[in-house]
């Protein structure tokens, strides 16, 4: 049972704290907008960081993608969305857990297709239930861990998208936009080699490329600092300094979305950049160098800023990314600021804790037919009574 | 509502003899309506509950409140948004069921009154079929748990089953079904003239109905 008066100066301490933050935040951000007016206005800055890129990636942060005029604002353009097909992809899982009475996992995932057609859209779901030894358990004989699970889900999800989008392609022209809540490029760089796992991936990219659908990580309220990162260099490179960026990063406690946040307007996107990192050379290599962009969508009563990813082959297609745009602004003006065929593909792979109970609870009828019981452990079931209070 | 219509159940609220409540996720086409009549597995599928739905509650959805402030009803805009709501997204309802009687399984008939047990694990009900229907209305008495039942809306429910069971009838039959059923609940009734009274003026433009064709 938590005793909130034992945490009683540790929240006034926190009070003082966040208002010492949010002055530092203030300032910080008055630092970041004036080396963003300093950015030099034709296409010069890419140029002037590529050789800073290949020294030291992961300092450099970002790089812009091309060599086009800079712009922070490029505004939400009129098109015809008319028959454009959205699909929203989302998985869900269950984690196996041994205090449980079975060992399993289970991976789902959920769509919605939206045509922009008049009519409803269809939704899709698949399970995958994963129960055998070679399934659970590592070389080691260790149980997977939840990062192997995630793994396993971000491929599925992928795949599903590609079946998705080449049934669409059987029977349509029009243009495939298929959105995916998070990052496209791949997030496990550690555990790429591991079992084929990005070449299935990018496998899935590819299969999307050659129907003509555009994949989009969708990262809503991005996190990071790679845009201030730039930032911070390209005010060095403009003081004079050459080389890699000297002392730490001053904008610490800031974040690109506070950022893009005062920046953008609703409907607005930022030119394109890219990562001059390992995982996204292993992406080009393949033909799936990703790109990415902050936009910001929604109303003005309610919008959101994102980082908006897609392979490179696609950011080069001017009318698909106008296209891509006015459909992340329409479908984020519904929900104030999230896409709704995002939220509604969440809704749909969603595994709540009733399905879980529903799911174990036939397993359990269904082993009760050959005899075989199951139960929790000790632990588990101690927890549970507890859990009421 | 077609025949052999199954709602899957998410979870079961409550249950006794009497009846239960159940709680799904149905999208709006299938959602039950006041007075249909559902078979649900008992005692290891070994016998059928039959009862009629008399209450229907939408639970909160605050997805739905969120489009609602954003979106006009018809607004073409968001046509697609709009369809979604209705045809797809299951709506989160309570549904509860009065027992009305129950029959074993591999017998064809009914046994009028509170089932043995109440249903213990549910995973889904069938909506009863035509013919169901028409059978387990063949004797009036399947109203009569539900006018022992003081916390249903039972002069509003039994109309409502009635019309039901008189609309699968020949219409040649519809006259006699609905005054025999009449004659049953003035004798049930006899004690309670005002609700007897008002439970047959609801019933009495059937009856007009029935006699005019």
């Amino acid at each position: 049972m938590l005793h909130i008066e034992q945490l009683h100066h540790a929240i006034v301490e926190m009070r003082r704290q966040a208002g010492a933050r949010q002055q530092l935040r203030a300032s910080l951000l008055k630092l970041a907008m004036e080396w963003l007016s300093e950015l030099p206005e034709d296409s010069q800055l890419r140029t002037r960081l590529l050789p800073l890129a290949d020294d030291d990636p992961n300092g450099i942060g970002l790089l812009p993608a091309e060599d086009t005029p800079w712009a922070m604002q490029i505004p939400c353009p009129r098109v015809d969305r008319s028959q454009v097909v959205t699909i929203g992809i989302d998985g869900s899982q269950i984690y196996p857990d041994r205090h449980a009475p079975l060992l399993y996992y289970l991976l789902h995932i959920g769509a919605l297709l939206f045509r922009y057609t008049q009519q409803a859209p269809e939704t899709y779901t698949h399970a995958w239930l994963r129960y055998r030894d070679e399934e659970l358990y590592d070389a080691q004989g260790y149980l997977i861990d939840s990062e192997t699970l995630n793994i396993e889900r971000s491929i599925k999800e992928m795949e599903v998208a590609a079946a998705l989008a080449e049934r669409e392609r059987a029977h349509s022209v029009a243009p495939i936009i298929v959105l995916i809540d998070g990052p496209l490029l791949w997030p496990y760089m550690e555990r790429s080699a591991e079992g084929g796992h990005l070449k299935s991936y990018l496998s899935a990219l590819s299969r999307l490329q050659e129907v003509g659908a555009i994949p989009v990580g969708y990262v809503d309220r991005p996190g990071g600092h790679l845009l201030l990162r730039l930032l911070w260099v390209s005010h060095q490179i403009t003081q004079g300094a050459a080389g890699e960026p000297a002392g730490q990063f001053p904008l610490r406690g800031l974040t690109d979305l506070t950022l893009m946040e005062q920046v953008l307007t609703p409907g607005s996107r930022t030119v394109w950049f890219t990562r001059p990192s390992a995982t996204n050379r292993l992406h080009a290599l393949a033909g799936q160098e990703i790109w990415l962009c902050y936009g910001k969508f929604g109303s003005p009563a309610g919008a959101s800023v994102a980082r908006v990813e897609v392979p490179a082959w696609a950011a080069r297609d001017r009318e698909a990314m106008d296209i891509l745009q006015s459909v992340l602004q329409h479908q984020a003006q519904v929900l104030g600021g999230y896409p709704y065929v995002l939220a509604r593909a969440h809704e749909e792979a969603l595994v709540t804790s009733r399905d879980k109970g529903i799911l174990e609870q036939t397993i359990q009828r269904e082993l009760l037919r050959d005899g075989l019981y199951t139960e929790p452990s000790a632990k588990a079931q101690q927890k549970s009574l507890l859990s009421h209070r | 509502m077609t025949n052999n219509h199954t709602i899957v159940i998410g979870n079961v609220l409550r249950a006794d003899i009497r009846g239960f409540v159940v709680a799904s996720r149905i999208p709006e086409p299938e959602v039950p309506t006041f007075g249909t009549f559902v078979r649900a597995p008992i005692q290891q599928e070994q016998t059928d509950l039959i009862g009629i739905v008399h209450n229907i509650r939408l639970q909160d959805d605050p997805f739905l409140r969120t489009l609602a402030a954003t979106i006009a009803p018809d607004d073409p805009q968001y046509a697609e948004v709009i369809q979604d709501q209705r045809e797809n997204r299951a709506l989160p309802v309570e549904i509860s069921v009065a027992a009305i009687g129950y029959r074993i399984a591999g017998r064809g008939s009914f046994i009028y009154g509170f089932p043995p047990q109440p249903p213990m694990v549910l995973y889904s009900i069938a909506v009863c079929s035509d013919q169901e229907v028409e059978a387990i209305t063949a004797s009036p008495e399947f109203m009569r748990t539900l006018l022992d039942a003081p916390d249903l809306p039972t002069d509003e429910l039994i109309p409502a089953a009635l019309e039901r069971a008189a609309a699968l009838r020949p219409a040649s039959e519809v006259e006699h079904f609905l005054v025999d059923s009449g004659r049953y609940l003035a004798r049930y009734l006899g004690r309670d003239p005002v609700r007897l009274d008002r439970i047959l003026r609801r019933l009495e433009s059937l009856y007009t109905a029935a006699r005019a064709t």
